[in-house]
C-alpha cells in the first residue's frame, strides 16, 4: 500500500498558554509543540496497514522550521519519507483558513497520487487547536476522492475497496464501504501508539524529507500547473479568549436512591462524563 | 622417618627438622616420560576446553569506556572479595566458611603441588627427608608442610561438608529447574578429598615404599583428572572469578553508556561485551542472586541466575559474533522485563557478575529497537514524551500543588532546589510527603524553592530500557538545572537521587543531590523529637540501600522518634517492594505480587507503624496494607514521622497530611 499522512504540529496538551499581545492566537514563545493527537493515530493505523499488508508511508506535514521536530518523530516510529511544505514564519501559514491550507497540501502531493486501489491518505479527525475537522475532507474534494471521518479502523477488502468502522454519536457505529482510493480521517483512541525508539530516531536520520516553501508550490515551476495562490481566507479569527473558570456546587436533595439517579443522569448529559 | 605424626607441634618441626610427606624414591625414565606424558595430555584437554572459552570472551565486543584505572579500589576488591573471600562468607557463613578454607587450602597447596610435580622429575622446591635436597632450605619446608597439612584437614572437613550440603541436604537455589544436579561437581569434590587425603596419608608411609609411590602417583592423576573437568563446569570459576572480579565497572549497577550509532544495547550476541562473557562464565551457579530475588522468590519467570546462564547457553551455541536474538532461545524477554532493578542479584553475587548491566541491557536492547511491545509500556514512554512525567498528568498539576502548598520558585538564591519528582509532584501520598518534608524545613529555616517546571528524571525509562526518552528527559532537565544555577538538590525518592546523581553523568555534570533521610539526619540535633517508644519498622528501598549505601540515616530519623524495630531482611539484604525498574508502571504481576510479601513481613514484626523513605515504596505498600485488614500499621515517610514531632504537632495524629 502506498499511504500518506497529514500531520499537524500543535502545542501541547495541557501547556500552559497565553495569549499573544494582538488578541488574535496565543503566545508561542513558551510553548512547546507536540504531534496532533488523532494524527498520532493516523499515523498509527497507517504503520499497522503497512505491517500488515507492505507499501511506504510518507508523512506530508506544514509549518515553520519546528515542524521537523515532529516529522522526524514520525519517520521514528516508522514512515519512510517526508514532505514537509515549509512556511518561512509563524504567520506564513496562518494567514489562510482550512481550505488555503487544503490546497497547499493537496498540490504538495500531486506528484505522489496513483490512481491504485491500494493507496489511501489518512489524517486525523481534527486538530488539537483549531478543532475545525476540515482540513482532510477538503483535500479529499480537491483530489475528487471518496472520503469518511471518524473512522476507527481500516480494513482493505483487497478489491479496490476498504471497509470502515466509523464512530456515530451516542455510542452508535457504522460500517462503510468506500472505494480507493480515499480520504480518510482517523479518530483518537482506535488503538495503542507504538513508542518511538532509538533505532527509529538514528534510522530516521538517514530517511528523505523533501521541503517545499509554500512560494515554491505557487510558482508554475513546480509541476504541470501554472502559478496559482491559495484561496484568500473565508473565515477570519477575529480573536482569542481563555475559557473563563467555572467552578460551582449543586447541592443533590432528595434520597440518598434520587440524588444518585440525578447524579447520574448530570454525569451524562451536562458534564458527559459517562 | 616412618610414621610421624600428621600435625606435630610447629616447635618440633625447628627441633626436629623437616618433617614432610613420604619420599616417593627416585623416579626411573619411563617414570617420568609417563608422568610427562600426563601431564601433556592432561593440559591438552584442558586447553581444548579451556580456549574456545578464552576465545570466546575475547572475541566479544570490547567494553567501550572501560578504564582499568585507578586501580586501588580493584586492589582492594581483589584482597577483600578473593583472598579474604568476605562476600562469600557473609551471605553464607558456613557454607562460605567452609568454601575459604578450600579455597585458602588451593592457595596452600600451589607450593605443594609444585614441588609433588617437581619430584617426579627429580627436581624437589621443598626439602624432604629423602635424598633430595630442595631448593628450599629444611627448616621453612618442614614448617610449610606442616602448615599445608593443617590446610589439608581443614579442606577435607570442608569439601566433605560441602558435599553433603550439594547431594544430600540440597539447597533449593544449587538446583537448575531442568538440570541435574551435576555430576562432575560431585567428582570434582572427590578430587578434592583424595587430593588432600593422599597428602596427609603420605606423612604415614615410609620413604620410598610402595605405599609412598602410590600415594604419590593417586596424588597426580587426581590434579591431573582435576584439570580438565574446571572449563566445562562451574569450576571455571577457579580460574575466571578473580579476573572478574578485578575487572568490575567499578560501581553498583553501572548501566554503561551507548557507543556509537549502532549501539542499542545487547540485542545480538555482536553486542555481547568482553566483561558481560566473561562474567557469564564466571557464574558458579551458587543461586545466591535467586534466593535474594523478589521477583524469582514469588513465581516469575525472571531468575538472575538463569538470565546469566543464558547468556553464557548462548556464547556456547552462536558466540559472541552471531546475529541471533539474545532474548530467544537462551533468554526470555518476559523475564527480562520482570526485574524491578533491586540489585540484590548483583549485591550477593560472590564472583562479581554485574547482573544490572546485563538485564537492562537486555531491555535496552528490546526497548531501543521497538521489540518490546507492551500496552502499559508503551503508554508510559508515550506520556514521559508527551506529559514529561511518570504518572501522564498534566504539568498544570503540578502548578496547582506548587500553589497551594505556597512554596517558592527556585531562583539561584536559594540554597537548595526541592525536587519534587512525578511522586511529589502528582502523586496525593507523594505531595503529604513533600508537605511534611517542607514543615521541616520551615522550622530549620533552611532555604529552598522548586523548579518551575520540572521533567521525569528519566529513571522508569532508563530501567526499561528505552535511551531515547531518558536521554531527553536527562538533557532537558540537566539544561534547566544549568540556567537556573542549581547547586544543591534535595529529593524525597530515591529513585530521582540516583537517577540525577549517576545516571544523568551520561549527558552532563548534574549538581549535588542528596536525599531527604540524609538532610534530616544532618540537622537531628536542632530537631524537636519526642520518642513515643512506639514501634517503628523500617522498610530499607533499594535504591537508597543498595543504590547508596544509606542505611543509618533514616533509622537515626526513626530512632528518635520510636523504637526502632528492623524486618527479618533489613539494610543490603532488604527486599524489594516491587516498584522498581519501571515495573510501578506495567500493571499487573504475574505469581505473588512482591509488594504483599514484603509488606507481610514488615507487619509480622509487630510495629504499629511502618517507616518507608521511598515514594514508591509507599505507595506499594498502601496498596498491600489495604488488603491487610483494618489491623493494618501506619504508613510514614520518615519526613512525616520528623514532622510530626514539631511544636504544635503533638496532639494531632502524626497520620494526619498537613494541608
Amino acid at each position: 500500500m502506498k499511504i500518506i499522512v497529514a500531520i499537524k504540529q500543535v502545542p501541547e496538551r495541557d501547556a500552559r498558554i497565553r495569549i499573544d499581545s494582538v488578541g488574535k492566537w496565543i503566545d508561542l514563545a513558551d510553548v512547546e509543540f507536540a504531534m496532533n493527537e488523532s494524527d498520532a493515530y493516523a499515523l498509527e493505523e497507517a504503520l499497522q496497514l503497512k505491517e500488515a499488508h507492505g507499501g511506504e508511508v510518507i508523512v506530508l506535514s506544514a509549518g515553520p522550521e519546528r515542524v521537523g521536530k515532529t516529522i522526524r518523530e514520525a519517520l521514528a516510529k516508522g514512515a519512510d519519507r517526508a514532505i514537509h511544505i515549509a512556511s518561512e514564519s509563524e504567520d506564513e501559514l496562518a494567514q489562510y483558513d482550512a481550505l488555503g491550507v487544503a490546497q497547499l497540501l493537496a498540490r504538495a502531493i500531486e506528484d505522489e497520487i496513483v490512481p491504485e486501489p491500494d493507496f489511501l491518505i489518512l489524517t486525523g479527525l481534527q486538530s488539537d487547536d483549531l478543532g475545525l475537522g476540515q482540513t482532510g475532507v477538503i483535500v479529499a474534494e480537491l483530489l475528487g476522492l471518496p472520503h469518511a471521518s471518524l473512522i476507527l479502523k481500516v480494513e482493505p477488502t483487497g478489491s479496490g475497496t476498504v471497509r470502515v468502522l466509523r464512530e456515530l454519536e451516542d455510542g452508535w457505529f457504522q460500517y462503510l464501504e468506500l472505494h480507493t482510493p480515499a480520504v480518510l480521517t482517523i479518530q483518537s483512541g482506535n488503538s495503542k501508539l507504538r513508542y518511538a525508539t532509538l533505532m527509529g530516531i538514528k534510522k530516521a536520520k538517514t530517511k528523505p524529507v523533501k521541503v517545499i516553501s509554500i512560494a515554491d508550490l505557487m510558482s508554475e515551476d513546480l509541476g504541470k500547473s501554472p502559478a496559482w495562490r491559495p484561496a484568500a481566507p473565508v473565515v477570519v479569527l477575529e480573536q482569542v479568549k481563555l475559557p473563563t473558570k467555572q467552578r460551582t456546587t449543586q447541592m443533590l436533595s432528595g434520597t440518598p436512591a434520587e440524588a444518585a439517579a440525578k447524579l447520574v443522569e448530570k454525569l451524562q448529559f451536562e458534564v458527559r462524563a459517562l | 622417618m616412618p610414621f610421624v605424626p600428621a600435625a606435630p607441634t610447629a616447635l618440633g618441626i625447628f627441633l626436629a627438622g623437616p618433617i614432610a610427606p613420604a619420599d616417593p624414591g627416585r623416579f626411573s625414565l619411563l617414570d617420568k616420560l609417563l608422568l610427562a606424558a600426563m601431564i601433556v595430555t592432561s593440559a591438552a584437554l584442558f586447553w581444548k576446553r579451556f580456549g574456545v572459552v578464552l576465545d570466546k570472551i575475547l572475541k566479544s565486543r570490547k567494553d567501550p569506556g572501560f578504564r582499568l584505572l585507578p586501580l586501588g579500589k580493584r586492589i582492594w576488591d581483589f584482597l577483600w572479595e578473593v583472598l579474604c573471600q568476605a562476600k562469600v562468607i557473609r551471605e553464607r557463613p558456613l557454607p562460605g566458611l567452609a568454601h575459604a578454607f578450600v579455597f585458602w587450602s588451593f592457595l596452600a597447596f600451589a607450593l605443594v603441588t609444585l614441588n609433588h610435580i617437581a619430584t617426579g622429575f627429580g627436581l624437589a622446591v621443598l626439602s624432604g627427608n629423602g635424598p633430595i635436597d630442595g631448593l628450599v632450605s629444611g627448616g621453612f619446608s618442614g614448617f610449610y608442610f606442616v602448615l599445608a597439612a593443617l590446610f589439608a584437614i581443614a579442606c577435607s572437613i570442608s569439601i566433605a561438608g560441602l558435599f553433603v550440603r550439594r547431594f544430600l541436604v540440597r539447597p533449593k537455589w544449587l538446583a537448575r529447574e531442568g538440570h541435574q544436579l551435576s555430576w562432575e561437581s560431585g567428582v570434582i569434590a572427590g578430587l578434592i578429598f583424595a587430593l588432600m587425603a593422599t597428602y596427609l596419608g603420605s606423612f604415614y608411609v615410609a620413604d620410598a615404599g610402595l605405599a609412598a609411590r602410590l600415594l604419590w602417583w593417586v596424588h597426580t592423576l587426581c590434579l591431573l583428572v582435576f584439570l580438565p573437568l574446571v572449563p566445562h563446569t562451574k569450576h571455571l570459576h577457579l580460574i575466571l572469578s578473580p579476573a572478574t572480579i578485578f575487572l568490575s565497572r567499578g560501581g553498583f549497577s553501572q548501566i554503561p553508556a551507548l557507543a556509537g550509532d549502532e549501539d542499542f544495547g545487547l540485542v545480538t550476541g555482536k553486542d555481547l561485551t568482553q566483561l558481560v562473557s566473561l562474567q557469564a562464565y564466571s557464574c558458579v551457579e551458587c543461586g545466591r542472586c535467586t534466593e535474594h530475588c523478589p521477583a524469582a522468590n514469588t513465581g516469575k519467570l525472571l531468575n538472575p541466575k538463569e538470565i546469566v546462564l543464558g547468556i553464557r547457553g548462548y556464547l556456547n551455541e552462536f558466540g559472541p559474533t552471531a546475529e541471533e536474538l539474545l532474548l530467544g532461545k537462551h533468554n526470555s524477554q518476559e523475564a527480562a522485563f520482570q526485574c524491578t532493578t533491586c540489585g540484590a542479584c548483583e549485591f550477593q553475587c560472590p564472583v562479581g557478575i554485574e547482573h544490572l548491566p546485563i538485564i537492562v541491557g537486555l531491555r535496552r536492547g528490546a526497548t531501543n529497537t521497538g521489540a518490546w511491545e507492551d500496552d502499559h509500556g508503551g503508554k508510559l514512554f508515550n506520556v514521559l514524551e508527551r506529559n514529561s512525567n511518570a504518572l501522564g498528568m498534566s504539568a498544570l498539576e503540578r502548578d496547582k500543588f506548587v500553589q497551594k502548598q505556597e512554596l517558592p520558585i527556585f531562583d539561584g538564591t536559594q540554597e537548595y532546589c526541592l525536587w519534587l519528582g512525578c511522586m511529589g509532584g502528582y502523586d496525593p501520598k507523594g505531595r503529604e510527603i513533600i508537605a511534611s518534608f517542607v514543615e521541616v524545613m520551615r522550622y530549620l529555616g533552611a532555604s529552598y524553592g522548586v523548579l518551575r517546571k520540572e521533567k521525569c528524571t528519566g529513571d522508569p525509562a532508563r530501567r526499561l530500557g528505552n535511551d531515547l526518552v531518558f536521554q531527553q528527559l536527562a538533557e532537558a532537565n540537566l539544561e534547566a538545572m544549568r540556567s537556573q544555577k542549581v547547586k544543591k538538590i534535595v529529593s524525597i525518592c530515591p529513585h530521582c537521587v540516583r537517577t540525577i546523581q549517576e545516571d544523568w553523568k551520561e549527558f552532563g555534570a548534574p549538581p549535588e543531590i542528596e536525599h531527604h533521610s540524609e538532610f534530616l539526619a544532618r540537622h537531628q540535633s536542632r530537631l524537636p523529637h519526642t520518642n513515643t517508644g512506639e514501634k517503628i519498622v523500617y522498610h530499607d528501598p533499594c535504591y537508597l540501600g543498595r543504590y547508596r549505601n544509606v542505611y543509618d540515616e533514616p533509622r537515626a530519623v526513626i530512632a528518635a522518634a520510636g523504637e526502632l524495630v528492623e524486618a527479618p531482611r533489613n539494610r543490603e539484604r532488604s527486599f524489594c517492594c516491587g516498584a522498581g525498574g519501571g515495573l510501578a508502571f506495567l500493571g499487573e504481576e504475574s505469581g505473588e505480587r512482591v509488594s504483599h510479601v514484603r509488606a507481610q513481613e514488615l507487619v509480622a514484626t509487630g510495629a504499629t507503624t511502618i517507616g518507608a523513605a521511598c515514594p514508591f515504596c509507599n505507595t506499594m505498600f498502601r496498596d498491600a496494607l489495604a488488603a491487610t485488614g483494618d489491623n493494618a500499621p501506619r504508613l510514614l515517610d520518615i519526613a512525616q514521622i520528623a514532622a510530626a514531632q514539631l511544636p504544635g504537632k503533638a496532639e494531632k495524629p502524626p497520620m494526619q497530611p498537613p494541608n
